[in-house]
């Protein structure tokens, strides 16, 4: 589903963030990517929402190259994969219903089916009884899971998380871990960039480690260490 | 798919009504330089209609006097006047004796006291007899009056007083172009200075957004979805701008309708501003939001990257 062909990215000033990376992920696979920071994780993941282009090679979604879509396009095929990131990106001044169905709005989504699908995804993340607080008052681990209820409104084909945990307590970190595990039964792909060893060890999953824009390892139930 | 756009675009016309609002003081200043430059501009237009009305009135009015000589005898008075009459484009000659002269002068200084008592000093009719020729076209009482002087009579006329009139209409004219092209050129600074406020204060929208435009676009706004919100609050400084401006306009009329009603007789200003109110009304309305859609669209095309 998805496949990165000889993926290499520069950033200016010759930052090497990305050399010659080949990558095949199938559909409603769950898959950690590892590795020190400045390795390449983020920059992995910002190609496949599209936020960044890569300088050599392909990056292909169900067959088809990502440099092709048009820009107006974008906003469409974004809506395909769902993100979630350690800075939860939440917008302060909105509850979290709003910042939910926020999502669903920019899409022309109806009120009434607005009203019908925030509270059904908050249920799923545990936050029903939250819906009219503001991200201030919530609990780290809370805010992530707004977070995430907001990146699955779409129902994407894929989730992107890239680091979700890196803010979080272990208790929270491993709450926000069991609800990715528990989309991905469901049958979404699931891309967790983290370097988290513990939850990586628990998760026995498959695991692509990445150092210095490089893939280093690529095992199919791995530890961090495989 | 229709309802489905309605839906975007009232959702992103309420965010603009949001900025709009939330940002209340720099709204403010917003609107109150774009009012400031449609009301200049409106005001240098209406102007220079009333100027413009002003000359054709006098243009209309005038006509020229030829004073005859005291001595001048009633026979001759009527064969100058048919001799005149004669002259191509020539209208229409009016003979205004001395006695009616000294009639309409008493009439028109209103029964002052001293002027009576300086006449009655004279003991004898100090004025002239005339007559008052009208012309078909203004361009032609130049060749008329040549006609005149070089009449038979010409011994017989004590003066022509063309001379004054033409100077007097220069002047009117020189005038109004000069405040005219005044106008032009404040109204162009006034429109660019508000263009580049309207500009910035959009900027600034974005600018404090900035965080809210990536998470937009991490869940799939589209670009018109982002930018539509500072269109639509273009629009609303404009709107809010032309209604203060529209407002201020009577102000401007009733001082230069006074001024100019000496010179233009039943067309006062303020007759005339609210007798077209609405074309107004609608034409500073449809400039103010072709200023601030403008502001808006140089801002984000330049400001926000998708």
């Amino acid at each position: 589903m998805i496949r990165y062909e000889n993926v290499g990215k520069i950033f200016p000033g010759d930052f090497v963030a990305l050399e010659d990376v080949s990558l095949v992920i199938e559909k409603g696979e769950f898959v950690s990517v590892i590795g020190p920071s400045g390795a390449g994780k983020s920059t992995l993941l910002k190609l496949l929402y599209a936020e960044e282009q890569p300088t050599s090679g392909q990056v292909l979604f169900d067959g088809r190259d990502l440099a092709t879509i048009k820009k107006r396009h974008l906003p469409y095929y974004r809506r395909n994969i769902g993100t979630v990131f350690q800075d939860f990106k939440l917008l302060s001044e909105k509850t979290v219903f709003k910042n939910v169905s926020y999502a669903l709005e920019v899409a022309g989504k109806t009120t009434q089916e607005i009203n019908e699908e925030v509270p059904e995804i908050l249920d799923i993340v545990g936050l029903a009884d939250k819906m009219e607080k503001y991200p201030n008052q919530l609990s780290g681990g809370e805010r992530q899971k707004v977070s995430l209820a907001r990146a699955l409104i779409h129902r994407p084909v894929i989730i992107v998380a890239d680091e979700p945990t890196g803010n979080l307590d272990p208790n929270s970190s491993w709450d926000i871990i069991k609800l990715l595990m528990k989309i991905n039964d469901l049958g979404t792909t699931v891309i967790l960039a983290t370097h988290d060893r513990e939850v990586v060890d628990k998760l026995n999953k498959r695991v692509v480690a990445l150092e210095k824009g490089k893939i280093v390892s690529d095992c199919k139930k791995g530890k961090y260490v495989c | 798919m229709l309802k489905e756009k309605f839906l975007k675009l009232g959702r992103t016309f309420k965010e603009g009504l949001n900025n709009f609002f939330h940002n209340f003081w720099l709204s403010f200043a917003t609107v109150s330089i774009l009012a400031l430059s449609l009301y200049v501009v409106s005001a240098t237009a209406l102007l220079g209609i009333t100027g413009n009305s002003i000359v054709n009135n006098i243009k209309n009015n005038i006509n020229i006097s030829i004073y005859l000589n005291p001595d001048v005898s009633e026979e001759d008075m009527t064969l100058i006047r048919q001799e005149v009459a004669s002259i191509p484009d020539v209208v229409s000659v009016e003979f205004i004796s001395n006695d009616q002269a000294l009639d309409n002068f008493i009439n028109n200084t209103g029964d002052d006291p001293v002027i009576l008592d300086a006449i009655d000093e004279i003991g004898d009719n100090p004025l002239f007899s005339s007559l008052v020729v009208t012309a078909n076209n203004t361009n032609k009482y130049d060749g008329i009056v040549s006609r005149v002087e070089n009449s038979s009579f010409t011994d017989k006329i004590n003066s022509i007083n063309y001379a004054r009139n033409k100077e007097d209409i220069e002047k009117i004219n020189v005038a109004v172009e000069d405040a005219g092209k005044a106008g032009m050129i404040l109204g162009g600074i006034f429109i660019l200075i508000s263009i580049l406020i309207t500009f910035n204060t959009i900027r600034l929208t974005m600018y404090s957004r900035k965080r809210e435009f990536e998470i937009m676009r991490l869940v799939g706004a589209s670009n018109m979805y982002i930018q539509m919100p500072m269109i639509f609050e273009g629009i609303l400084y404009g709107i809010f701008a032309s209604l203060v401006a529209v407002g201020l306009l009577p102000l401007t009329t009733k001082f230069v309708s006074s001024l100019a009603g000496r010179m233009i007789s039943q067309e006062s200003l303020h007759a005339f501003y609210f007798q077209y109110l609405w074309i107004i009304f609608a034409a500073v309305l449809a400039f103010g939001i072709l200023l601030g859609v403008i502001s808006s669209f140089i801002a984000i095309r330049r400001y926000l990257k998708i």
